[in-house]
């Protein structure tokens, strides 16, 4: 992509007016996806993702710069150009960059450039076929296949070259579903920093298939959802994202840093239940929102964001953690060259606790079972969030009952998180896209069942 | 041009029927404060090349930012090879040209000239304004500066050539208002491609009573109420209700506008206008397909007049495009450009006197996954205030609203005067709905 002396020559350039750090990021990502409808492909696209990124830091300013022209001439300019943003002397001279070693926890057996048309397709249409055939109501079916390959050079003024190849594989699958006009829709997006083998081997996608019909059959009559306070008891995987809109992006260091976040002051500080722990695992072998190293260049880690209640860890990018005069944890990430990177978070979860689904259902003689989450949103600043249920029951008198749909939780993070009094052993993951400052990337929310002792339902069926 | 015939030679060569290329490059330039210094700065340049071609009657989709001399191989290539996997019956388009296209410059040569220092000295000034404003406002959380310039050819094997070129910039602010424990924020954009026309005074105030308003906010009685839309979030509603307008819904039969042609889809209040031909930043006189757009009527005093159509939608309800064809993902679909709802006479208070008692939301949050646009039901969090008394009285934080599209729209009683182009591409007034869930205590 970019010879190690090229890049000398940039990072030495861009550096002559006083920036106290650089780095060149160069990407070249192939990706292609495949969709499906009724068991006829529409349409294949692929991609070539290209071009490098050049930062600058100087104490807490920070210039950047992309293109895809990466001609000596093109990057010359840009480095000077760029390095226009400061007006001081030159405070480094990098003399030379060494290749950094880096492992692979996503190794995977066979590459999907490598997998025929025909096995995707026949995949594909596997999946499609199981979801049409649980029930006529189900009108329409899609299937998306999507995946892509990222080469990463990463060098900087640290001396640091760092190269890495990522994978990843995603299936999409939607059933909607369709009776006397109303029309309900479920999905199911399995994902991993893996290859072929993900899809055939380590994920059951038939059984998964028949589950997302079923739930889209489900909420064909599932009554609305009632509004007000109440206890919800939150299922587990996808059921993460509470944890993920109400904690994990408050514990970033980019919204903690300008104190943006309602729990800048409460490291060391007593958040939630001792029953609580949370964390934001980067090394997960074959994570959707795994890496082996960050966007900087950095080793992924495995965070402990709360142990036993306590709010122990943020997440931190080089240039947050400047502020915070605390060091970076391998949690910077951007979608591609074209953003800054900054604290994102990877695979994040709350972990197993003392009681099982069961307990938790029968201790609680009213409120809702949010089974099945959409996506959500937060402000970190005000820490007000909002979430969807898409597949929901009542619980009434410790037992699951009738089926509900289209109910807003919303609450403030800091509230909701000390309200968290029960936690199921049941932990699993799921597969999102997480948008923010630094773009649109992967990343895995999960939990166990939980339970929240209140939280403001806004369902379409209006007050009780 | 010259550059592009390699692409075209190796199409016919390896028997690609038709090529299309759309070419598109851009360059930005952006300063963002914080505590009275530039923070961030930042440069870019992009460009991307978007091919597709016919292959034995089936088309296929390939696209790319690195252009060297592999490129017109890497491409056809893929072309080749995605066209050969569709299996799904459908007439493949590559368009010839529209008889008649309204060109009309809106490059801002203003914007170009007008010197770099004060566009920054306002960025400062607005930064310093915001803070100035109002003890309570603890933090200016974001202060940016964006300017961007882009231009895009579309060209085929037929010998359809068009381009267009624009440029736009824009400031954003944000800010956090607090008292005691209590923390609200706020912010705006303001975006043109005339730096002569940007009231900074206007945008402080606005975002500073914007996030002071909302301070003391409390969650009001569960019921139905009366409501007074804000124009954004008109604007929001709106954008996911036209969606069902696409004909490429209509055809997967998941739109709610299923058999509406020239049928009521809203409130005779409500008359809705596509102008991709109005000048202003989201002006453009052909879509992505190269089919000319022309200004036209979509919803009539509450009735759908047209679906929106790309060149394959089309063809099969045997209509003209509409010149709808709009790129995302790569592959070409259905969407809409400034879309303007007709503004009514009354003023943001007079909406409030005529409702009496109500609730005024003024944002919403969580649309992505709150809001269904193919059963058209939604459930999301809100902000707003109580209206008592013809009158916006105290401010709601944490409330829901639930309710579903259709009949919303239906339930427009009133439409305001207070239209405003918003970065959305949508000019619309803010609107009262007979009843609307609200959920809060």
């Amino acid at each position: 992509m970019i010879s190690k002396k090229l890049a000398l020559e940039v990072l030495n350039l861009a550096t002559e007016t006083g920036a106290d750090f650089a780095e060149l990021y160069c990407e070249d990502t192939l990706s292609s996806s495949l969709s499906m409808e009724n068991q006829k492909i529409e349409e294949r696209v692929s991609n070539n993702g290209f071009g490098i990124g050049l930062r600058l830091m100087k104490g807490l300013q920070t210039a950047y710069a992309y293109t895809s022209d990466i001609s000596k001439k093109s990057l010359r300019q840009l480095a000077l150009d760029l390095s226009k943003a400061f007006d001081g002397k030159r405070q480094l001279t990098v003399t030379e960059l060494k290749k950094v070693k880096v492992g692979d926890i996503n190794p995977t057996k066979r590459p999907m450039e490598t997998v025929s048309f025909k096995e995707k397709y026949d995949l594909m249409k596997e999946v499609n076929d199981t979801m049409a055939a649980y029930d006529k109501r189900i009108v329409r079916t899609n299937v998306y296949l999507s995946d892509m390959k990222k080469e990463v050079y990463i060098f900087n003024t640290l001396g640091r070259f760092v190269q890495d190849t990522r994978r990843r594989t995603r299936l999409y699958m939607i059933a909607i579903a369709s009776e006397n006009g109303k029309i309900e829709t479920s999905g199911e997006g399995p994902g991993a920093s893996d290859g072929w083998e993900f899809l055939t081997e380590k994920v059951k996608l038939k059984a998964l298939a028949t589950e997302t019909a079923k739930s889209a059959i489900t909420l064909l009559g599932a009554a609305e959802c009632p509004s007000g306070k109440m206890p919800v008891v939150i299922g587990n995987g996808f059921g993460g994202v509470i944890f993920h809109e109400a904690c994990g992006h408050p514990f970033e260091a980019s919204a903690v840093s300008k104190k943006l976040s309602v729990f800048w002051d409460k490291l060391g500080k007593k958040v939630a239940n001792p029953i609580v722990n949370a964390w934001d695992d980067g090394t997960i072998e074959h994570g959707w929102g795994s890496n082996n190293v960050d966007d900087e260049g950095f080793p992924g880690e495995r965070t402990q964001l709360i142990k036993d209640g306590i709010l122990v860890n943020f997440m931190v990018d080089q240039f947050n953690g400047r502020r915070m005069n605390t060091p970076q944890n391998g949690h910077s990430r951007r979608q591609n060259y074209k953003f800054e990177p900054t604290s994102r978070m990877t695979n994040t979860y709350i972990d197993v606790g003392p009681h099982t689904v069961d307990q938790i259902i029968a201790a609680t003689p009213y409120g809702l079972y949010a089974k099945k989450m959409g996506g959500g949103s937060v402000d970190p600043s005000t820490g007000e969030f909002n979430f969807t249920v898409s597949e929901g029951y009542m619980i009434r008198d410790g037992k699951i009952a009738e089926p509900v749909k289209g109910a807003a939780l919303v609450g403030k993070g800091d509230e909701i998180l000390s309200r968290i009094d029960m936690v199921a052993n049941d932990l699993a993951r799921a597969q999102g896209m997480c948008g923010a400052a630094s773009g649109s990337i992967p990343t895995d929310v999960g939990q166990p069942t939980i339970r929240v002792t209140e939280i403001t339902v806004g369902g379409r069926q209006g007050g009780k | 041009m010259a550059k592009f015939d390699r692409y075209f030679e190796l199409a016919k060569q390896k028997g690609v029927e038709v090529l299309e290329l759309y070419f598109s490059r851009g360059k930005s330039l952006s300063f963002k404060l914080y505590q009275s210094k530039i923070e961030g700065y930042k440069l870019a340049e992009d460009i991307s090349l978007m091919a597709r071609g016919i292959v034995n009657g089936k088309i296929g989709y390939a696209s790319t930012e690195k252009m060297d001399k592999l490129t017109p191989e890497f491409l056809i290539n893929e072309i080749i090879a995605n066209a050969g996997t569709v299996t799904k019956e459908e007439l493949a388009i590559i368009f010839k040209g529209s008889e008649k296209y309204k060109k009309k410059n809106i490059f801002s040569e203003a914007l170009v000239s007008f010197p770099i220092e004060t566009k920054k000295q306002r960025l400062f000034d607005l930064e310093s304004g915001l803070k100035a404003s109002d003890a309570r406002i603890a933090q200016v959380t974001a202060c940016q500066y964006m300017e961007r310039e882009s231009e895009a050819m579309l060209l085929n094997s037929h010998g359809l050539k068009l381009k267009r070129k624009s440029n736009y910039f824009y400031y954003y602010a944000g800010v956090l208002a607090m008292v005691g424990e209590e923390r609200k924020s706020a912010g705006d954009v303001v975006f043109s491609n005339d730096p002569n026309t940007f009231d900074l005074k206007k945008m402080v105030k606005k975002i500073a009573t914007k996030a002071l308003e909302q301070l003391g906010g409390t969650q009001c009685e569960s019921k139905s109420y009366k409501v007074v839309l804000d124009k954004e979030v008109v604007a929001d509603l709106l954008d996911s209700y036209l969606e069902n307008a696409s004909a490429e819904e209509v055809h997967k039969k998941s739109s709610l506008m299923i058999g509406k042609l020239l049928q009521p889809v809203a409130s005779k209040k409500i008359t809705v206008l596509e102008k991709p031909l109005s000048k202003n930043i989201f002006y453009t006189y052909f879509d992505d397909e190269g089919v000319a757009t022309s200004n036209k009527v979509v919803i009539k005093k509450g009735v759908l007049q047209t679906y929106f159509h790309n060149l394959n939608t089309a063809h099969k309800d045997n209509v003209p495009s509409t010149g709808n064809g709009y790129r995302g993902g790569g592959k070409v679909g259905v969407a809409f450009k400034n879309i303007t709802l007709k503004p009514g006479k009354k003023t943001l208070e007079q909406l409030f006197e005529k409702v009496g008692q109500g609730v005024y939301i003024t944002e919403l949050s969580g649309i992505h996954a709150g809001l269904n646009s193919q059963s058209g039901n939604f459930s999301l969090q809100a902000n707003g205030f109580l209206v008592e008394n013809g009158k916006k009285t105290k401010p709601l934080t944490l409330i829901t609203v639930a309710g579903n599209l259709v009949d919303l729209f239906m339930n427009v009683t009133e439409v305001g005067g207070d239209n405003e182009l918003l970065l959305s591409g949508f000019d619309v007034p803010s609107l009262i709905i007979k009843k609307l869930a609200v959920s809060g205590n």
